[in-house]
């Protein structure tokens, strides 16, 4: 019956006839989500390369005790910098990317519901990274309170003018923001309404599930680190004594602000790599997902319990003790719906057919270290602990294990994974995996030596320390150099691949999803002749069952 | 489950508990010695995570490559593995032991929270927002609160004052295994009182005072560093402090309060003044490092 | 199987889950709707934090009131609570009328609506002209200026948005595929009235 109806079907008429696309439409306002999702990922790599050359001065500094290698205030500009650019224009946006690249093509969708929003919250990205790169070039230079910007450091403005570095880093935020809710409303719009006939919700891919709890979370974070931002900004540059405490505001209270979405967006940052994993396992396991749906629901539950856990980055900050118990013990909850998800991977790999190939490694070793990262994070919140270890390395050591760790490698095992889906091109194997060794020891080597280095009492965010600490900055810092020296041949991978690399077959990895049944790259409509019509869950590997009803109708 | 599988994961179980707890008993060495009572009660909780942390950790990467060693398909083997979609029991048991687990920790880590008895600022002020008062036992109740030492934070300095003997100083003594009592301030911005070698750290919130307590239990002289960032200068706002049997300890007060106030050293104020002879130096303007202290002892 | 004939078309036998899928694809007003919802959803949040901060610091500050100031003035604000309310209920009017393809009483209680939010603006101008304390007086005047000044942006956003859709209606067809302007707008100004309501009651009421 269905394939009766299937084969007679009207087409939808094609809404208006696209120009090819050729490398210009990249620099163009194009509302096709494909080529959003490049802009994004491409550009977000480039501000990757911008924090990461911000890490290096970084390290180099490190490398000795002494303060010897740049000033004090460009060392504190530099880790300021750092991590606003590394979260604020490289994982939000590298995520986006992908989520626009994917979900519409994983739901069966020809579009997102808002083609043109989707173009201007791209459009931006560059607009504030440029704003936040001019601050380098304003007297005083850019912001230097750290990416938190706590109050009263970041409004002490010894420049004495308004347009400041702390003034230009605050409007680049504000922008991210606005850019990113609005991203927000159309992916969310985009997965409740927009999926394929047949595609229920307990049909769509576990990554899909991913981005739609991480982008509910930018919807309800974001705008708390709005009202304090704008705050901020009024305390800034008119004189308000909102977190000023000499004139009886209240620095605490921007903490609570600040962290009621800066927490959450870990999980902004987190949850679509869970996705990347849940897809990849399978993929190059041969197995179906193991408990796809627990899997799939337990993204909403870290999304509900992500905003009620925030409390445990200001344990040392004077909190009340029942205040302290109790967000200890919330943040530990999040290693449930976590661990399921952990297990799960683990037993779909289990007596699989493994096959490594680059996305696989990098899945892989993203698992490992996010598992390292989780355990340190389950230590860093038990309040005790925390109190001798908060505002140390071993801090900066637990999130770079997650954000580079699992982050990282979790978004370079999706970038080869749907690289030939997304440039009609295969990547070299080889480069590939020189590239995943030369990542996983330098990460290992860089971020490893922090958390000693923590245990032992270095603070964060000093441009000198005590000589006693030597020995693990230097092995750090060579890390951290191998780790830029990994980019290289990445970008000689990426770059001659996709001018001159094997032709990709629409399907080179034998999976299961509906970005594998079009051409690759996808036609602009995606689904050029017909939607497809869902039959089955995803993840059908060792069934001979057919995910659509018109494979053959699509294009 | 076959029984020779049941008997390999029993022995698997094992061994792994075996280098777990081994681990655990390492962190106490990944640690500053143990300086204050507090430092212990920190110590064994934290070597109870590593032994939780390296049990959970190797578990799971072990079973990872256990499955890349032995569970690689074939160059030319094309086929699927098995469609194993799920197993309830199993979810259900890696869904509970993490709770378990989970409550453990954290009733554990109440526990030492307990026994610190830690004092945050907010038990002083708002006393209904507390927690009821945490353990009699290490603090004993004086009918008369002993004299508090003063703690003042700016940008970037330490200042110590002992109220009834009128001494200042940029060092912080305290004598041995009494209960230290402190009053923390910030003449600016936020700063962190940290003293690795006694795991205790609070934050210095400026236009509030904030009490806080720890018993220094071993002799020695540590350092005392900023925990929470505070502009240009951060990295050189440290203390010494000197842990010192009671007898030296009040010889040091009566040294340092027949002393005349002078001028102490201030490494932010000294890289000021020097900033232009610098060859690195940066034309970024900063928060001027406030003039070194006076104190009596230095 | 392929033997149908493809004249034929399922189409027009029974409603199938083709024309769901066309239906999804081009129900473009249900998806701005929808997405106007939730983007209003997060929207609140920032009142919801600017409140929250509000009343962190009512009940925390010690000197809450700026010197000299004994506290706020409740009547004028009261009338203009009033008519901002009460013009939630014109608005609804307003789109009966729309729906019942009454244009012209649509355009009398929109235009009437326009005219009640801008006698709120206009109160509330008033209001701020005459207190004696500013935007830095303390973190009361913050506060004050803050909630009253970013709610203020979101009525007059409204009455531009109002207006939008006012001269719209003249437009030939405008309404051929349907009212989502309109029904978004008035969503928006429900919206922004149940805000006024909170604010109304924590800055004025509870003193
Ligand atoms: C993507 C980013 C990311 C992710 C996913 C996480 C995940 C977690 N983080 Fe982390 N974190 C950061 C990024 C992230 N973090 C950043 C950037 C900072 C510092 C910001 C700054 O100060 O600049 C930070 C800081 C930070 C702190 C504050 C420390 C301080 O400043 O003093 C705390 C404290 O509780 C914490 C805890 C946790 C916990 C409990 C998790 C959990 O979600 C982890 C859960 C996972 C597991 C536990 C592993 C898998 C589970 C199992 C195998 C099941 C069995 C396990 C158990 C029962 C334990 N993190
Ligand atoms: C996504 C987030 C992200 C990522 C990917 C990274 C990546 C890296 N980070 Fe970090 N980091 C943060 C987020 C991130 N970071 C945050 C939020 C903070 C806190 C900031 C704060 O305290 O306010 C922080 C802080 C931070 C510190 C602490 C600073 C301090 O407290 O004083 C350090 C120190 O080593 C560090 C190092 C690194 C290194 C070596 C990398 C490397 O992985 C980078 C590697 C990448 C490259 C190097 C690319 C460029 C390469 C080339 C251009 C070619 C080759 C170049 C050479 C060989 C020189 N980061
Ligand atoms: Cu000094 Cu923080
Ligand atoms: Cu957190």
């Amino acid at each position: 019956m269905t394939s009766t109806q299937t084969e007679t079907t009207k087409i939808p008429e094609k809404h208006h006839h696209h120009p090819p696309t050729t490398w210009k439409t990249f620099f163009s306002f194009s509302t096709d989500h494909k080529v959003i999702g490049i802009q994004y990922t491409v550009t977000a790599f480039i501000f990757f390369l911008i924090g990461g050359i911000f890490a290096m001065i970084i390290r180099g500094e490190l490398i000795t005790p002494e303060a010897d290698l740049v000033d004090r205030t460009v060392y504190n500009a530099m880790f300021t910098m750092h991590g606003t650019v590394m979260l604020f224009m490289w994982t939000f946006p590298v995520l986006a990317g992908l989520a626009n690249y994917l979900v519409p093509l994983m739901i069966g969708a020809r579009d997102m519901a808002f083609p043109r929003l989707n173009a201007v919250a791209f459009w931006m990205v560059p607009i504030f990274g440029i704003i936040l790169m001019a601050s380098f070039f304003v007297p005083g230079g850019p912001a230097q309170a750290g990416w938190w910007s706590y109050p009263p450091v970041s409004t002490q403005n010894p420049t004495g003018i308004l347009f400041n570095g702390q003034f230009l880093w605050l409007l680049a935020v504000a922008l991210s923001g606005i850019s990113s809710i609005l991203g927000a409303v159309n992916i969310v719009t985009t997965i409740i309404r927009m999926r394929a006939p047949g595609m229920g919700f307990f049909r769509m891919p576990a990554y899909v599930w991913t981005v739609l709890s991480a982008q509910i979370i930018q919807l309800f974070g974001l705008p708390a680190l709005t009202a304090g931002a704008v705050m901020l900004l009024f305390d800034l540059t008119v004189g308000t004594s909102f977190f000023d405490p000499a004139k009886g505001g209240d620095p605490v209270l921007y903490q609570h602000f600040f962290w009621f979405y800066s927490h959450p967006a870990v999980y902004v940052i987190i949850l679509p790599v869970f996705g990347i994993f849940s897809e990849i396992f399978p993929v190059y396991a041969r197995k179906p997902l193991f408990g796809y749906k627990v899997v799939a629901v337990s993204s909403l539950i870290i999304t509900g319990l992500s905003g009620i856990v925030w409390v445990h980055h200001m344990f040392a900050s004077g909190t009340p003790g029942w205040m302290r118990m109790l967000f200890m013990f919330s943040t530990m909850l999040i290693s449930v719906p976590t661990g399921i998800k952990v297990f799960a991977w683990v037993a779909t790999i289990w007596g699989g057919k493994l096959r490594l190939d680059t996305p696989m490694l990098f899945a892989l070793g993203g698992l490992i270290m996010f598992v390292f990262a989780g355990i340190t994070g389950i230590m860093l919140a038990s309040v005790p602990v925390d109190i001798h270890v908060n505002n140390t390395y071993f801090v900066v050591g637990h999130f770079h294990y997650v954000i580079y760790g699992a982050t990282v490698m979790g978004i370079y095992a999706a970038i080869y994974h749907w690289f030939p889906k997304m440039t009609g091109r295969m990547y070299y194997e080889g480069l590939g995996k020189l590239h995943f060794w030369l990542t996983f020891i330098g990460a290992n080597l860089n971020f490893f030596p922090m958390h000693p280095l923590g245990l032992q009492g270095m603070p964060r965010r000093v441009a000198s320390y005590d000589p006693e600490f030597a020995f693990w900055n230097v092995i750090a810092s060579i890390g951290g150099f191998i780790l830029g020296m990994s980019t290289l041949p990445f970008l000689l991978n990426m770059v001659s691949s996709w001018a001159d690399g094997k032709k990709a077959p629409d399907n080179p990895w034998r999976a299961i999803g509906l970005e594998w049944l079009v051409p690759s790259p996808p036609p602009v409509e995606n689904f050029e002749k017909q939607l497809p019509i869902v039959m089955a869950e995803p993840y059908g590997y060792g069934k001979s069952e057919d995910l659509v009803a018109n494979a053959s109708d699509l294009n | 489950m076959n029984n020779r599988n049941i008997i390999l994961l029993i022995i698997s179980f094992i061994i792994l508990a075996i280098i777990s707890v081994w681990i655990g008993q390492q962190s106490y060495s990944w640690l500053p010695p143990e300086a204050a009572a507090e430092s212990i009660l920190i110590d064994h909780l934290f070597s109870f995570l590593v032994t939780i942390g390296a049990f959970i950790f190797l578990g799971v990467t072990g079973a990872i490559l256990y499955s890349i060693i032995f569970h690689r398909a074939g160059k030319y083997d094309m086929s699927d593995g098995p469609p194993i979609e799920g197993n309830v029991t199993l979810e259900v048991v890696w869904t509970a032991i993490p709770f378990v687990l989970v409550i453990w920790i954290a009733t554990y880590s109440y526990q030492i929270y307990d026994q610190m008895s830690l004092r945050g600022p907010m038990e002083h002020f708002h006393m209904s927002m507390g927690m009821p008062s945490a353990n009699a036992a290490s603090v004993p109740e004086e009918s008369t609160p002993p004299p508090k030492i003063e703690v003042h934070s700016q940008q970037w300095a330490w200042i110590f004052r002992y109220p009834e003997q009128n001494i200042t100083s940029t060092e912080l003594h305290l004598p041995v295994n009494q209960r230290a009592y402190l009053q923390l301030t910030s003449a600016d911005v936020i700063h962190g009182f940290y003293i690795p070698a006694f795991r205790v750290k609070q934050d210095v919130i400026p236009g509030e005072t904030i009490n806080f307590e720890f018993t220094p239990i071993r002799e020695g002289k540590y350092r005392l560093r900023d925990s929470q960032y505070s502009g240009t200068y951060f990295a050189t706002m440290q203390a010494n402090v000197v842990v010192e049997s009671a007898e030296k300890y009040q010889e040091w007060l009566k040294i340092a309060s027949s002393q005349p106030p002078s001028l102490a050293f201030n490494q932010a104020a000294s890289e000021y003044t020097k900033k232009t002879e610098n060859p690195i130096h940066s034309d970024w303007p900063t928060v001027i490092p406030a003039q070194p202290p006076m104190v009596n002892y230095h | 199987m392929n033997s149908t004939d493809s004249t034929l078309s399922s189409e027009n036998l029974q409603p199938s889950i083709h024309e769901m899928a066309r239906e999804h694809e081009h129900d473009a007003e249900g998806n701005s709707m929808f997405g106007f919802i939730v983007f209003l959803l997060s929207e609140s949040v920032i009142f919801l934090s600017f409140f929250a901060g509000y009343i962190v610091y009512k009940t925390t500050t010690v000197d809450w009131l700026p010197p000299g100031v004994e506290g706020l003035e409740i009547k004028e604000p009261a009338i203009n609570t009033v008519i901002l309310v009460s013009s939630s209920f014109v608005i609804y009017l307003a789109e009966r009328f729309l729906k019942s393809e009454n244009i012209w009483g649509f355009r009398f209680f929109w235009l009437l609506t326009m005219a009640m939010g801008s006698y709120f603006l206009y109160g509330q101008a008033v209001e701020w002209g005459s207190l004696e304390f500013g935007f830095t007086s303390g973190v009361f005047g913050g506060m004050f200026y803050l909630l009253t000044g970013f709610h203020g942006l979101h009525v007059f956003s409204g009455v531009l948005l109002q207006l939008v859709m006012l001269i719209r209606s003249f437009i030939p067809g405008n309404y051929d595929n349907g009212h989502y302007g309109v029904d978004a707008t008035s969503l928006f100004w429900h919206f922004v009235d149940v805000i006024w309501i909170i604010l109304f009651g924590l800055i004025y009421l509870w003193q």
